[in-house]
């Protein structure tokens, strides 16, 4: 039995188990396929979850706001975003088998995010900071910048050889706020304990893959902050988090 | 005392041959393994054919005009074929069992197909070939080292994550190129749209960029080198932001908004300037040199 012939009687199956006439085939398929037993469980699990839902009423608006509202106290959600009132249900991690659907948007996200920063011009210039000697050609001291640019020296800056003139400038504060956490965010470490999951032995390339197209993306953040009228600079950027979303792309390819 | 000596060194010698012909038994079993299958499909013009397998090279070279012939070569009985035609279209997938690793759910495919067929393969650890075909051809593979020869009048997608991509002789279709860390090398690659971006991969061009076409190399930190005839026709302009960049051929001046930074940058025209190819690093070098 393939696993088009497992699908075939899936119906069947649900109605009330395959009969004898190829029962035997179907177990032992599954027990050897793991897409197969992946698609039973699931369809198992959303079975009984339909039908509690189905004997379940749905609560009143009160009562999510109070859960809601007890929920924040307690400082377990905090979304401010949110419409009031409007609670978010998150069901337990427990009762769903992880599965790795939500790689697609996040890598979709990733070049939203790359295109709202090449796009995103930085307001006008509100102080000026004395610009570092030379760019650097090493990464250390590209990687220390985003700290740097958040300070502002008001002290008048020395004349400058002409290439040295757009960074003399700094940006306001917000505008240097990186978009992208330095550190590994929620969703890479999701990202890697999926792969940790599906793909143990690939674990440690993706995760030395992940450090360095995050260290590219931080490098470029970091010289955009220094030199906002850099335009390449910019379209860089977008290259480093499209480059960013491949990872997560090619991830999805395998691991799903 | 010797008796029990040489019956100690008997036993021990025992051990060792079992052990010999236990790993060499092994040997032959896994050597012994490799089952061959052999799927044929008939199809018309312009069919599109996909093959997906986790583990296993994919070789794809033209055949007669309406027949697709697959071998499948296995390495185990832990991995199924899963196949299936629907009317011009073939899709051709890897079904590893439980227990598969790398060796066992190794499956190489070679692929004789009607050369405007359009090419989909996936293989996390290649090798991908492709050659003398000219239908669009997707190459994705995590690990896969990428070859694509001979091919012209398709586009060429390729996407790797560190693993190194070659293609030679890819003329008149788009070409796209995307990998993490994987070196990226062209010889004879024109055509109307060619990208290529790498994270520290090197890129490697070796070419005269034809005519009217758009081309753009794009590296974080891996080096940029651009070999070029004295002959040839186009507009250059190249920046590394934390790189150096070198050029030895003669530029004539043009006008453009991007301002140029001795080292960092350099912009001109070569002959009609009638390819515009796009250079940029953010810590590699780039160099633009003459054949």
């Amino acid at each position: 039995m393939t696993c088009s012939d497992v699908q075939r009687v899936l119906p069947e199956v649900f109605d009330g188990g395959p009969n004898g006439g190829f029962a035997s085939e179907f177990d032992s398929h599954v027990r050897a396929c793991p897409a197969c037993s992946d698609l039973l469980s699931d369809l198992k699990m959303i079975t009984s979850e339909a039908r509690q839902l189905a004997a379940t009423d749905e609560p009143s608006p009160r009562v999510w706001l109070r859960i809601a509202a007890q929920l924040r106290a307690e400082g377990l959600i905090r979304d401010p975003e949110l419409a009031p009132g409007q609670p978010v249900l998150v069901r337990p991690s427990a009762r769903r088998r992880w599965s790795a659907w939500w790689l697609a948007p996040v890598a979709a996200a990733l070049v939203a995010a790359g295109s709202y920063v090449v796009s995103h011009k930085p307001a006008p210039q509100v102080a000026q900071r004395e610009a570092p000697a030379n760019p650097g050609n090493s990464a250390a001291s590209t990687k220390t910048a985003v700290a740097e640019t958040s300070e502002v020296i008001p002290a008048p800056a020395p004349v400058p050889p002409p290439q040295q003139v757009a960074r003399q400038f700094a940006t306001p504060t917000e505008a240097v706020q990186p978009l992208v956490e330095p550190e590994p965010n929620a969703e890479d470490q999701q990202f890697l304990s999926v792969v940790s999951t599906r793909a143990p032995s690939m674990r440690a390339t993706y995760e030395n893959q992940l450090k360095a197209v995050n260290a590219d993306i931080r490098e470029t953040q970091a010289y955009i902050n220094r030199n906002p009228e850099d335009a390449d600079a910019r379209e860089h950027l977008m290259d480093a988090y499209q480059q960013k979303a491949l990872l997560y792309q090619i991830a999805l390819d395998r691991i799903q | 005392m010797s008796g029990l000596l040489m019956a100690g060194l008997r036993q021990a010698r025992i051990g060792h041959t079992a052990a010999i012909t236990l790993v060499l038994a092994s040997c032959l079993a896994s050597a012994a393994f490799a089952a061959t299958k052999e799927y044929r499909y008939t199809v018309g013009p312009h069919a599109n054919i996909s093959v997906d397998t986790q583990y296993g090279a994919i070789s794809v070279k033209p055949g007669s005009d309406n027949q697709v012939v697959v071998t499948a070569t296995f390495q185990s009985d832990n991995v199924e074929v899963d196949q299936q035609q629907s009317g011009n279209r073939i899709e051709i997938a890897s079904h590893l069992l439980r227990g598969t690793d790398q060796q066992t759910g190794q499956v190489d495919y070679e692929l004789l197909i009607p050369p405007d067929a359009t090419v989909n393969l996936r293989s996390s650890t290649g090798p991908l070939t492709a050659e003398r075909l000219h239908g669009d051809l997707t190459l994705e593979g995590a690990e896969a080292v990428v070859n694509v020869r001979n091919v012209e009048n398709g586009h060429v997608h390729v996407r790797t994550m560190r693993g190194p991509i070659t293609l030679i002789d890819v003329r008149n279709g788009h070409v796209e190129i995307a990998s993490i860390s994987g070196d990226v090398h062209l010889k004879s690659v024109t055509g109307p749209l060619v990208l290529a971006s790498s994270g520290s991969g090197r890129i490697f061009y070796d070419g005269d960029f034809g005519s009217g076409g758009d081309f753009r190399f794009v590296t974080h930190s891996g080096d940029i080198e651009v070999l070029v005839p004295a002959d040839v026709s186009a507009g250059f302009r190249a920046h590394s932001m934390l790189g150096r960049v070198q050029h030895d051929f003669p530029l004539k001046p043009r006008h453009s908004q991007f301002s140029e930074e001795v080292g960092r940058s350099f912009v001109g025209n070569a002959g009609q300037a009638s390819s515009e190819v796009v250079l940029r690093s953010f810590s590699g070098r780039i160099r633009l040199k003459q054949r």
